[in-house]
């Protein structure tokens, strides 16, 4: 293994007569497949954190007035913001995607009287729901409605 | 038959500093298990290893051991998945108290906190003529069992702990297990316990500690899917939480 664990992982309440090895974990533990994919997840915070101050930096230029807003619109376009964007949408995807996958397991067995409804719907209802908000919100910014 | 190298992490806390590891060269049989590897080598070439097993037929849930880093029940899982090197050390996460026995102390104590029993408010008249009426213990539908019966099937192993990234880094985190058994008698008909036990789960180090790795499901030999038992659990406490925020009395 070769990585300590935390020194107090899994440790007696008391302490025992035996002298004990302190806990480890293995040292390649996040390049396991399912690891990563978790670190993944976990991670798009950062681009979610970054993105966030893009949006505050936004507001506040449409506050400014007409002229910073098109200069804020203008540094949009540099290549740099536009692999940032994608590398967002590829974050909220594989979000949403792990996301939904573990979402129906997570669902109380019972909720009052009620049974929850079958994985697979559960799976189908998430999707119809993701893809109609995207949908809507599309429309509303390429100015379709609204 | 085929030779395999076979590298054990071996730990004597009077001899020696830290884990170190011994390799030992095992002719292994096709339709071996991992443990049978192990058994070879504590019968055939040295005594002095030790090690936990007993059924051999994944139901004691003792064998459980990291192979080549993944938390692994050593009589479920073939030697023939492995190749010629094969890399056996004590669970992760655990302090081990010689070779491949782990420190189980720390476990049991986390166990026993969520009350895996039924806990009656207090034995009822009404309980006692029934449990005469049916020579048996309290009554369950077929449909009540079935909500609950995939969490009471776990059989201790430890290895959701060992996998848990939770486990390694925050010690106060009660583990998968303990939740799923938790949960499992939160969710038993008969059971009266809920409350007592709602209040150790949502505590500090418990089921919000969890941060939905699943890696406790994907190791479990027996599907107990204890990451579903401890998100179903964080649910229910966001139901409770959101019923007392807008009904009198949390809707009782």
């Amino acid at each position: 293994m070769g990585r300590p664990a935390h020194p107090h992982a899994m440790a007696p309440p008391k302490p025992g007569r035996t002298r004990t090895a302190p806990p480890q974990m293995p040292s390649t533990w996040w390049s396991a497949p399912r690891i990563r994919n978790y670190l993944l997840f976990d991670a798009t915070g950062i681009v979610y954190y970054l993105i966030s101050f893009l949006a505050i930096g936004m507001v506040q230029a449409l506050g400014r007035g007409p002229g910073a807003w098109d200069a804020v619109m203008t540094r949009l376009q540099h290549p740099a913001y536009i692999a940032f964007h994608v590398l967002c949408l590829v974050s909220v995807v594989f979000v949403a995607i792990r996301f939904f996958s573990l979402f129906p397991k997570a669902q109380p067995k019972m909720i009052g009287p009620l049974k929850p409804p079958p994985a697979s719907l559960i799976h189908v209802a998430l999707y119809v729901v993701w893809f109609g908000i995207t949908a809507v919100m599309t429309a509303v910014l390429a100015g379709v409605i609204f | 038959m085929a030779e395999k190298t076979i590298v054990i992490t071996r730990f004597d806390p009077d001899k020696d500093q830290a884990p170190r590891k011994q390799e030992y060269k095992v002719p292994c049989e096709p339709d071996w298990k991992v443990l049978d590897a192990v058994n070879f080598i504590k019968d055939e070439l040295d005594g002095s290893v030790s090690h936990r097993w007993s059924c051999r037929m994944a139901v004691c849930g003792s064998c459980g051991m990291m192979v080549n880093g993944q938390p692994k029940l050593t009589c479920k899982t073939s030697i023939n998945d492995y190749g010629d090197r094969i890399d056996i050390e004590p669970l992760a996460n655990f302090p081990v108290v010689r070779d491949l026995v782990v420190e189980l102390d720390g476990f049991m104590h986390k166990f026993e906190s969520v009350k895996p029993w039924i806990v009656r408010a207090k034995e009822k008249a009404a309980d006692k003529a029934a449990l005469h009426a049916t020579k048996g213990t309290y009554t369950q539908s077929a449909e009540q069992l079935a909500t609950f019966k995939q969490f009471s099937m776990c059989i201790n192993c430890m290895l959701c702990y060992s996998a848990c990234p939770v486990v390694a880094n925050e010690p106060e985190f009660l583990g998968p297990a303990a939740i799923a058994l938790g949960h499992r008698y939160n969710m038993d008909s008969r059971d009266e316990g809920k409350a007592e036990r709602n209040a150790i789960f949502r505590g500090e180090g418990t089921v919000f500690s969890c941060s939905y790795a699943n890696e406790c499901s994907e190791v479990c030999p027996k599907n107990v899917d204890p990451a579903a038992a401890v998100n179903q659990a964080k649910f229910e406490a966001v139901i409770d939480w959101a019923k007392n925020l807008v009904l009198p009395r949390g809707g009782a």
